[in-house]
């Protein structure tokens, strides 16, 4: 196999224009891969990162999300003495009763009016996202109108920097604090306080209640308890389920589509394989004839030309990745469907998902090859030492 | 007068800092009519001299007529278009299009003049005819022999009727009786058509066909011998 | 045209290159159209919006309503000539897969407010009677096989509205007159909705008719300021705006699809250069020698360029006829809140001229080496 090897090589590299162009093709489908699923993948983790193993979100009976759920005043002291939660160093329950409503903000990129979530948290809300930690200013004292901030929010919607003032539901609101989370989807959003919240939005219920749990392996005793309470009509989910499940249609969307036009193009760039590799057969007609005479089988030839195609083709892939790279870390947002707010979150890509794009563009390279490589094989030798 | 002359003419080439002469001061008096075989051997620049000849190359130094035009000073344009008019070309490896039929190859050079579609068809029959091809008019190159496919290349050359028809190694790639057949047209075209022909060969039996022959040496001309 | 058997013969010397180069430019193009299809079914409800219909909704944002004396009081506006109002409402039809836009209306005004919402007046009068009808887009009643006379029960999704679920009956199916309607969606009373409230009076937006569009601002103006101050503070829009904010909801699509439309045409562009190029490099000695037959440089940049022009416009017209057959709504489920799509003549042109584009650009490398090659040397190839 070495002869064939380094023969293959070196043909390549004098058909270098063609050969370019091919891998230039192949490259092009796989940036677009990576590119539209780094959009799919950022999404996801942003929302799968706002979900700690140890936390559950408790909603309403069949609500499908926090916007749709409620959760009433009378329900929070039943969940808080439940055993499965976790106590404070204080002795208080680590739990947390939320209310997101949508106010709408203009966007710094387009000026369009966005659907920007505004949570109201309870007291103990900071301490049952351990990953958030406070970039500038601090804390909002509870009782005031202070409000804290996520760090894409005040990238991505107007107004919301340190110090600034933001007026909604009848009132004016100061920011004190900008916090980040590693990205999850509470960056997007801005907190205060529920329960000055709830009058300023003319509500009387809270929507949700997140719970740090005593133990993560709690959550099964837990969810019979709540669920096996006459008194509530609660189910708790665990957090990080919940939020999965929120990123699925809009990720489920996204690969999709992004799938769809990347199959779409690289039939295209398979169809430019093919061309490239039977007129590579065509052009070294008399050398495949010689290497048979020389007593190279069959199977040698195909593997040989098989080879060279998806060596090409990985070459192409590795192209395409690094074109692509530069989209990482690049902020975008979208909505979320079903909680109807914007979710600020970054392109993504990752480790599997280059290797994802090689092994795509080597898929492209061997199927475009192959006939061509069959065909070498199938010279009549004696035919193929005539040709010039 | 001579219709062409030669007259001082030198090619040479540069390949990295050197300087590589194929013809040196080669002067050259070609009669209307003549059957004209070069000879030498391998690198004496016979092929050089043809393809000056031809317009499809410049001399370095000298000058070339043919007919009443100096085509040693003519633009590329000018060239191309002389060419077409002047030029019958037929080479050793034939060189028809093969994704063109042998009535369409012949019809090639026509496609440059103003004629109709009727008249391209009168000459091209015309052309096929002379070479004893009428009856394979629709077939591809493939579909004919060397022999066949040398005759169809011959009749794409006398087809615009031109000045001069210059061949170069036309049996080359011919066995000795399909060499022989393209030898007797090639006399014909000269006897009965007073076709004026400048052959490159290194084929003796070819060379004794003509009426002149002239031998070139690393880029010179050696003799000149006359036969009847 | 004496050249044009020479050009197709040439194109056709390798039918395997010229099927698989059509291939990938017909494939390109058909993207090109699927994605400006896309686009278009996005923005065509802003597209086609009324310039003289306004809308009303809380400046908090919209999920926030308005109680009904909000109503009157635009009404009263001068400039205001009709006025109607609807309440998202969010309901969940078998489960969260099935979902489609429902959305309770005041049906009279709504109705003439929005002539774009076609009925029989058969199916009108039969709306308006049942308080517990609804009326169903014909692209929604296509995608849940959806009859006049069809019950539908629709849970609530929405905690305002109680919690029992709600059941309708399919009055009418309406075809949408315009993009300023869409046919995806389900109206009901609102009257119906508001009795089973928990908070009663409630209004999530307020459309209102106006005389001509130059007097939006004002009226806009007007109505915001009644009011400012007021818990109830509102934020008035032309119906475009309105419409156009909830296409930017999914992001920016305008980049989004224009980035992976110049992908797919840098591609294409690679391969189908490649592949002129591969066919102009095998016949190195015909263009030879069709040069030394007299043909200019110029005819040979000519033929080749017609060559790549002719087989890319054949792959864009294969492209344009599958973008037709394949994107259109009977083919693609919408459904939900992605519009309908389909391919407009607008973009078959434009798939077409850049089938041609790519042609022009593929061609035009080889066809210049082509058109400059020297003789001498290209023969000495071969001999």
């Amino acid at each position: 196999m070495g002869l064939v090897s380094a023969y293959n090589l070196r043909s390549m590299i004098v058909r270098k224009a063609t050969a370019a162009m091919t891998a230039g093709g192949i490259a092009m489908v796989v940036a677009v891969f990576v590119m539209t699923l780094a959009i799919a993948q950022g999404f996801r983790a942003t929302l799968v990162a706002s979900g700690s193993p140890g936390n559950a979100i408790v909603l309403r009976k069949g609500a499908t999300s926090e916007t749709v759920s409620a959760v009433l005043r009378t329900d929070v002291p039943i969940l808080e003495s439940l055993p499965q939660v976790a106590r404070g160093a204080d002795g208080r329950a680590l739990a947390s009763p939320e209310l997101v409503v949508i106010i709408s903000l203009p966007r710094v990129t387009d000026n369009q009016p966005a659907n920007v979530p505004v949570r109201g948290v309870g007291l103990k809300a900071f301490d049952l996202r351990d990953r958030l930690t406070f970039v500038e200013g601090r804390r909002f004292a509870p009782g005031t109108r202070e409000i804290n901030v996520g760090r894409l929010a005040t990238g991505r919607f107007k107004g919301l920097s340190l110090g600034s003032d933001v007026r909604f539901g009848g009132n004016t609101w100061k920011v004190v604090g900008v916090f980040t989370a590693d990205d999850a989807a509470f960056e997007s959003e801005v907190w205060g306080d529920v329960d000055l919240m709830q009058p300023a939005f003319q509500r009387s219920d809270y929507q949700s209640m997140t719970v740090k749990l005593a133990d993560p392996s709690m959550f099964d005793s837990f969810k019979a308890a709540v669920e096996g309470d006459p008194r509530l009509m609660l189910v708790p989910q665990r957090e990080q389920d919940y939020y999965a499940e929120q990123s699925r249609p809009v990720t489920t969307l996204i690969s999709v589509f992004g799938t769809f036009v990347t199959l779409i193009l690289s039939i295209g760039a398979m169809a430019g394989a093919m061309n490239t590799m039977y007129a590579a057969v065509a052009y070294r007609t008399r050398e495949i004839g010689t290497l048979r005479a020389l007593g190279f089988g069959r199977l040698r030839i195909v593997s040989a030309f098989l080879a060279e195609s998806i060596v090409l083709a990985f070459f192409g892939g590795l192209a395409g990745c690094i074109l692509a790279l530069p989209v990482h870390g690049l902020s975008t947002g979208t909505t979320n469907f079903s909680s109807f707010s914007e979710v600020a979150f970054k392109f993504r890509i990752t480790p599997p998902l280059l290797v994802g794009g090689v092994i795509f563009a080597m898929a492209m390279g061997a199927v475009g090859g192959l006939l061509p490589a069959i065909r070498a094989a199938r010279i009549p030798v004696a035919r193929a030492l005539r040709e010039i | 007068m001579a219709l062409i002359e030669l007259r001082d003419v030198s090619k040479s080439y540069h390949r990295d800092q050197n300087e590589i002469v194929v013809l040196n001061g080669v002067t050259i008096a070609i009669g209307a009519g003549d059957f004209l075989a070069l000879m030498g051997p391998s690198g004496s620049g016979k092929s050089t001299l043809l393809n000056l000849l031809a317009g499809i190359d410049r001399p370095t130094r000298g000058s070339i007529r043919v007919g009443d035009t100096d085509i040693s000073g003519l633009s590329e344009r000018a060239l191309a278009a002389w060419r077409a008019r002047h030029i019958g070309f037929i080479f050793q490896l034939y060189n028809l299009i093969p994704v063109l039929t042998a009535f369409e190859n012949v019809e090639l050079p026509l496609l440059l003049t103003p004629l109709s579609k009727k008249q391209r068809r009168d000459h091209v029959m015309t052309a096929l005819g002379i070479v004893g091809l009428s009856d394979r008019e629709k077939h591809y190159p493939r579909q004919l022999s060397g022999g066949q496919e040398q005759r169809v290349a011959i009749a794409r050359a006398i087809v615009t009727d031109p000045t001069l028809l210059l061949a170069d190694e036309p049996t080359g790639d011919l066995d000795a009786k399909s060499a022989a057949e393209i030898l007797t047209l090639l006399q014909q075209l000269n006897r009965d058509y007073k076709k004026t022909i400048v052959m490159v060969t290194h084929d003796p039996h070819a060379a004794e066909r003509a009426s002149h022959v002239l031998h070139l040496e690393k880029g010179s001309l050696v003799d000149t011998a006359v036969h009847a | 045209m004496k050249y044009l058997t020479l050009v197709l013969k040439s194109a056709l010397r390798s039918k395997r290159r010229t099927a698989l180069t059509i291939i990938s430019v017909a494939l390109a193009v058909f993207l090109f159209a699927s994605l400006r299809a896309v686009l278009d079914g996005f923005n065509a409800g802003a597209e086609a919006s009324s310039s003289t219909r306004i809308v009303t909704i809380r400046s908090t944002s919209l999920i926030f309503s308005m109680p009904t004396s909000h109503a009157e009081t635009i009404r009263a506006v001068p400039g205001v000539r009709d006025l109607t109002w609807a309440n998202w409402f969010g309901g969940i039809y078998k489960d969260q897969q099935h979902s489609f836009a429902n959305f309770a209306i005041e049906p009279e005004s709504y109705l003439r407010v929005y002539p774009e919402i076609l009925l029989t007046p058969d199916e009108r009068q039969a709306f308006l009677a049942d308080r517990t009808g609804c009326i169903v887009g014909d692209g929604l009643a296509r995608t849940n096989g959806f009859r006049v006379g069809d019950k539908v029960t629709l849970k609530v999704g929405i905690p305002t509205y109680g919690t029992q679920d709600y059941d309708f009956t399919i009055r009418g199916i309406y075809r949408a007159g315009s993009g300023a309607v869409d046919n995806q969606s389900m109206m009901f009373h609102w009257k119906y909705a508001d009795e089973r409230s928990v908070v009663k009076g409630q209004l999530g937006w307020i459309v209102a008719q106006i005389a001509s569009p130059e007097q939006e601002p004002q009226i806009a103006g007007t109505i915001d300021e009644k009011f400012a101050n007021s818990p109830y503070e509102t934020k008035t829009d032309t119906e475009k705006q309105f419409a156009s904010s909830f296409v930017s909801m999914f992001g920016n699509l305008n980049l989004l699809l224009g980035s992976i439309a110049i992908a797919v045409v840098i591609a294409t562009l690679f391969v189908a250069g490649n592949t002129m190029a591969m066919s102009v490099r095998e016949r190195t000695t015909e263009i030879a020698v069709m040069r030394t037959l007299g043909f200019p440089g110029g005819t040979i940049f000519g033929l080749i360029a017609v060559e790549a022009l002719l087989m890319s416009i054949v792959g864009g017209a294969v492209g344009v006829v599958l973008a037709r057959v394949v994107v259109n709504p009977h083919v693609i489920p919408s459904g939900g809140f992605i519009p309908e799509v389909s391919v407009n003549d607008l973009n078959v042109a434009i798939g077409l001229a850049l089938s041609a584009f790519i042609g022009i650009v593929a061609g035009l490398i080889p066809a210049t080496l082509a058109s400059r090659l020297k003789i001498v040397d290209a023969l000495r190839r071969v001999a």
